[in-house]
């Protein structure tokens, strides 16, 4: 089956040096992070040694390097949002789940990210979950909403 | 324009100097003794300009470039010391400095230090703070001096990274890490081998391999290049960190195995503290692997040499004198007939010991039983590896060929310069082709992996044979897509020009090793390939020319050589006529083996105690156990003697004396010698190598002082005839008892009979002896760990090993590196495996 994705990424590329950020960012697209065998197997295809590949990879923020959790949750730390306390609703979150920014809670159920902007800045501070853009949140309303998307 | 002239003349410092046109600023500068602060620059690698510290002023630019990486122009002129660039450069060296966390650069008491170091109290005590390696020799501290930094303005940043130890021979601390690249273009640009890299960003930003891994893990030859060139004391050597700067350097030649490069040996109040390459053109062009890098240090520092001859009687050791020790030798030949008398030498040891030798065995004991434990390496292959080493091409000829086939060849850990050589020239477009059972250093590069089952080997050797002559593959056992893949090889190895074929250790063992290595000659006959084999012995050729085996008389003739033997005679100013040469290497091996002296110069004999009746041991280390030795001889190492090597090329190499051996050990030419003068025997008052040297000359074309000085290639040519053993069984296919196919190879690490492994602690990790490698599935579907013990059983043998889960071994293939004694027949063969009872 990953047999698969990767092949089908590759199809698309001719196997040169200058074309690993394109191929990191599909691959990303396909399976959520850039995993061991994601390293393996875009080195074996460019010939490029999988510690350049990691190298230029883990310059990039866009890039993780474990599997993401099932539910995403992604607090917007652009201007607007942390002026109206976007930094308090990331603190929350973390306590919340134990973990910090950029990493997923231990049994994979919560995944949570920073984000420099959503690019709704009227509705600020905000909060993606799911692709669902969460208006005007308050810390209160933040563990609601959680709280409901734990039962799922 | 002034484009096309060659000289360009410019201004720096208000000096007009001249230069050729492509030169950096910064290298007009120093070759006009204009002295510009740098850190990241290195003359082994490409410019970087990361360090800034050779930032300039340049007439006309609002910016201020660094030198560098900046081409010199013609009529440019140039400031380096202004007081504004002074200040910017410590500026910027007080951010470096922020992050790097040794005061000592900085220290209030730095001058004093030294001074008031000693204290005088009840008892001398030093005080002063060493906590960094690289204390004396670091460039940062040279640059801090230099731009009279004196304070930090800016807050101390400690990013507590922990220090990295878990790999074998070097540790790495990243808190003094100032990110100028070096190791990573080290890695990159010269040795082309990518383990290391820049990870994260900004702060975070780190050197080394992908994600946590080791470097052993990330596929590392530990060449040491990296730690090298690293300015401060971030990559350390394990064995020399804290030896400080050495007091002299003495050039020698590596005794690892058969490429003999050049090495430079740091030496500090008469002890080896470490050996870095040398900048030798024609061999090692200033590259080196683990072993020549690392592993000398170790081998001749190591507290278990022998420093005094003893005798063993019963388990009970003694010293003795090197009087005694002659009496008693002497008196045991005198009661020993010639035919059950044996000398085993090592191929490691130098042409002037083993010409001693040999004339010590054929004079004073009026016999031709001297043999090399090279035999025992080789097997039944041995005859056919001689013949095919004898086409040898010079090294140079893979920086000048088309095509490369590599067959069997690893050259992680051995024979490194050798990698670094192809891949060097794969940059420049060759066509780059290896056959190997394993997965290895050039799976991933090469344009054409030929991946055979274990013990397949000679069967595609076979089949490019076919195809370079035009036919078919006929043998269906090879899967189809290997078919198509092998035409390719054979296709691109006969159109090429000058095609090189370079020949490893990996099957070397194989009972087919015979027929194998006569199809790669007939293989490099039909495309015209030249051959180098590399051989793992540092002299093998050496102890071919200086006659160190039964079949063969010094300069390589055969014993049945009548004109040889006149001269020798006349030479030697005795008769050689009627000498026993019924003796070999292999019968030590036997059962039947009876032997009433056996006397082993710098090897490990192969014989269960009471084979011999007495047996000398002459080594640098106390013999194993098992090992049957009466009396034992303390010789000096290669670093300990002056003489000559013979590399796999067939040139002439000096290896010079660095130190003096330990306690009252003496080189082995010299233990020779004055054994023959206390037996009464003409012909051995040599006391300087110089001396045999003379001799030899006289028998050797091309050994005169003149021609090693000139390091040139011998013209030799090997016709005798060898004695080989082994029949050549022809393998049987797994079955259902024995479902795993064991291939075993000698380890090929060793030095004067010794595993590396033993005496060298990194090496242990590296090249283990007497391990059994096994894939992970392999291991995760038997329930084993990394070092369980395992029960091997083949049709008519049993062993125990304890096992390494290798990721590059292929599913259902065992692998074991053992010792010559230890080699079973047939090889490969089919095995089964369980974990043995605890």
């Amino acid at each position: 089956m990953s047999e698969d994705i990767y092949q089908d990424v590759f199809s698309s590329f001719r196997g040169e040096e200058g074309e690993l950020i394109s191929i990191l960012l599909r691959v990303q697209e396909r399976i959520g992070y850039i995993s061991e065998e994601a390293v393996m197997r875009i080195s074996r295809f460019l010939r490029l040694s999988e510690n350049q590949v990691y190298g230029v990879a883990s310059f990039f923020s866009r890039f993780r390097f474990d599997a993401p959790g099932k539910t995403s949750i992604k607090v917007c730390m652009g201007t607007a949002c942390h002026v109206h306390g976007g930094s308090l609703l990331a603190d929350a979150v973390g306590w919340d789940l134990g973990i910090t920014y950029g990493q997923a809670t231990p049994d994979r159920r919560f995944d949570f990210q920073r984000a420099n902007c959503l690019g709704c800045c009227t509705l600020a501070p905000v909060v993606e979950i799911n692709e669902q853009i969460q208006s005007r949140v308050l810390v209160t309303k933040l563990k609601e909403t959680m709280n409901r998307r734990e039962e799922f | 324009m002034k484009q096309h002239t060659t000289r360009m003349t410019l201004t720096i410092d208000n000096k007009t100097v001249t230069a050729d046109t492509g030169a950096s600023i910064l290298d007009v500068a120093r070759q006009n003794g204009i002295d510009i602060p740098t850190l990241c620059w290195h003359e082994q690698l490409s410019p970087h300009g990361g360090c800034r510290m050779c930032i300039v002023e340049v007439e006309g630019l609002s910016h201020f470039p660094t030198a560098c990486t900046t081409p010199a122009a013609d009529g440019m002129i140039v400031r380096t010391h202004t007081a504004q660039i002074r200040e910017m450069r410590a500026e910027i060296l007080q951010l470096f400095l922020s992050e790097h966390t040794a005061s000592c650069l900085v220290c209030d008491e730095q001058e004093e230090c030294r001074e008031y170091m000693s204290t005088v109290r009840k008892a001398g005590v030093t005080t002063g703070c060493r906590y960094c390696p690289k204390d004396g020799q670091c460039e940062l501290q040279a640059v801090t001096e230099s731009l009279g930094v004196r304070d930090i303005i800016y807050p101390i940043y400690y990013r507590g990274i922990p220090v990295e130890t878990e790999d074998p021979f070097y540790d790495r601390d990243y808190n003094l890490c100032i990110l100028c690249g070096r190791c990573v273009r080290m890695c990159q640009e010269v040795r082309l081998a990518d383990v290391l890299a820049y990870k994260h960003r900004g702060r975070d930003a780190i050197i080394g391999p992908a994600f946590a891994r080791t470097h052993l893990e990330a596929g590392c030859e530990f060449c040491g290049a990296c730690v090298s060139v690293c300015p401060t004391g971030t990559l350390r050597e394990k064995a020399r960190a804290w030896e400080g700067a050495p007091d002299r350097e003495e050039i020698t030649t590596c005794t690892f195995c058969g490429v003999g490069c050049q090495v430079r040996l740091l030496v500090k109040e008469d002890r080896i503290i470490g050996s870095l390459p040398a900048d030798d053109p024609t061999v090692n062009q200033g590259q080196l692997c683990v072993k020549g890098r690392f592993c000398n240090t170790e081998l001749v520092n190591g507290h278990q040499r022998i420093r005094h001859p003893y005798r063993r009687e019963n388990d009970i050791a003694w010293d003795v004198s090197w009087d005694a020790a002659f009496e008693l030798i002497a008196e045991k030949l005198r009661s020993s007939a010639p035919e059950r008398t044996g000398m085993l030498v090592s191929s490691n040891l130098t042409n002037e010991d083993l010409y001693v030798a040999q004339k010590f065995m054929r004079v004073v004991m009026k016999t031709h039983h001297i043999d090399s434990t090279a035999r025992l390496f080789y097997g039944s292959g041995f005859s056919a590896y001689l013949t095919l080493m004898d086409r040898a091409v010079p090294l140079s000829a893979i920086r000048d060929a088309s095509a490369v086939l590599m067959v069997g060849l690893d050259t992680r850990f051995s024979r490194s310069v050798v990698g670094v050589a192809i891949r060097t020239a794969m940059k420049r477009g060759i066509r780059m082709f290896t056959l190997h059972s394993r997965e290895h250093t050039f799976s991933l590069n090469a344009d054409v992996w030929l991946q055979p089952e274990v013990g397949e080997e000679y069967r595609y050797v076979e089949a490019l044979v076919r195809l370079a002559a035009g036919e078919d593959v006929t043998d269906r056992s090879i899967p189809a897509d290997m078919r198509v893949r092998l035409a390719d090889v054979a296709r691109a190895l006969s159109e090429s020009d000058s095609p090189v074929i370079l020949v490893g250790a990996e099957f070397l063992q194989y009972d087919s090793s015979r027929a194998f290595l006569a199809a790669v000659a007939q293989l490099a006959d039909h495309v015209g390939a030249g051959v180098l084999t590399l051989p793992a012995q540092n002299n093998l050729y050496g102890s071919l020319l200086s006659g160190s085996f039964p079949e063969l008389l010094p300069g390589m003739r055969p014993t049945a050589d009548a004109a040889r033997l006149q001269k020798l005679e006349s030479l030697w100013g005795t008769s050689l006529t009627g000498l026993t040469d019924a003796w070999n290497a292999d019968h030590l091996l036997r059962d039947d083996c009876a032997m009433q002296f056996l006397y082993a110069v710098g090897a490990l004999p192969p014989v269960h105690r009471g084979a011999a009746k007495f047996t000398v041991f002459q080594n640098m280390y106390p013999p194993e156990p098992y090992c049957s030795a009466d009396l034992v001889l303390p010789t000096a190492a290669a670093t300990e003697t002056d003489g000559s090597f013979l590399n796999g090329e067939r040139r002439v190499q000096r290896v010079r004396r660095a130190v003096a051996p330990p306690g009252i050990a003496l080189p082995d030419w010299d233990i020779l010698c004055r054994l023959a003068r206390h037996m009464g025997a003409e012909g051995f008052a040599f006391t300087r190598p110089e001396e045999i040297r003379e001799e030899m000359a006289q028998v050797i074309p091309g050994f005169g002082e003149a021609e090693i000085d000139a390091r040139g290639i011998l013209p030799l040519a090997f016709d005798a005839v060898m004695h080989v053993s082994g029949n050549g069984t022809a393998q049987r296919p797994p079955d259902s008892d024995h479902p795993f196919i064991l291939h075993s190879s000698v380890v090929e690490h060793t030095h004067r009979g010794f595993p590396l492994a033993a005496w060298v602690e990194g090496s242990r990790i590296l090249f283990p002896e007497g391990v059994l490698d096994i894939s992970a599935e392999d291991a995760r579907a038997l329930g084993l760990r990394d070092g369980d013990s395992v029960h091997v059983s083949g049709a008519s043998f049993e062993e125990i090993y304890p096992v390494r889960i290798v990721r590059q071994q292929p599913r259902g293939a065992l692998h074991a590196s053992i010792l010559e004694s230890a080699l079973t027949h047939p090889n490969p063969q089919p095995v089964s495996v369980r974990k043995a009872d605890v």
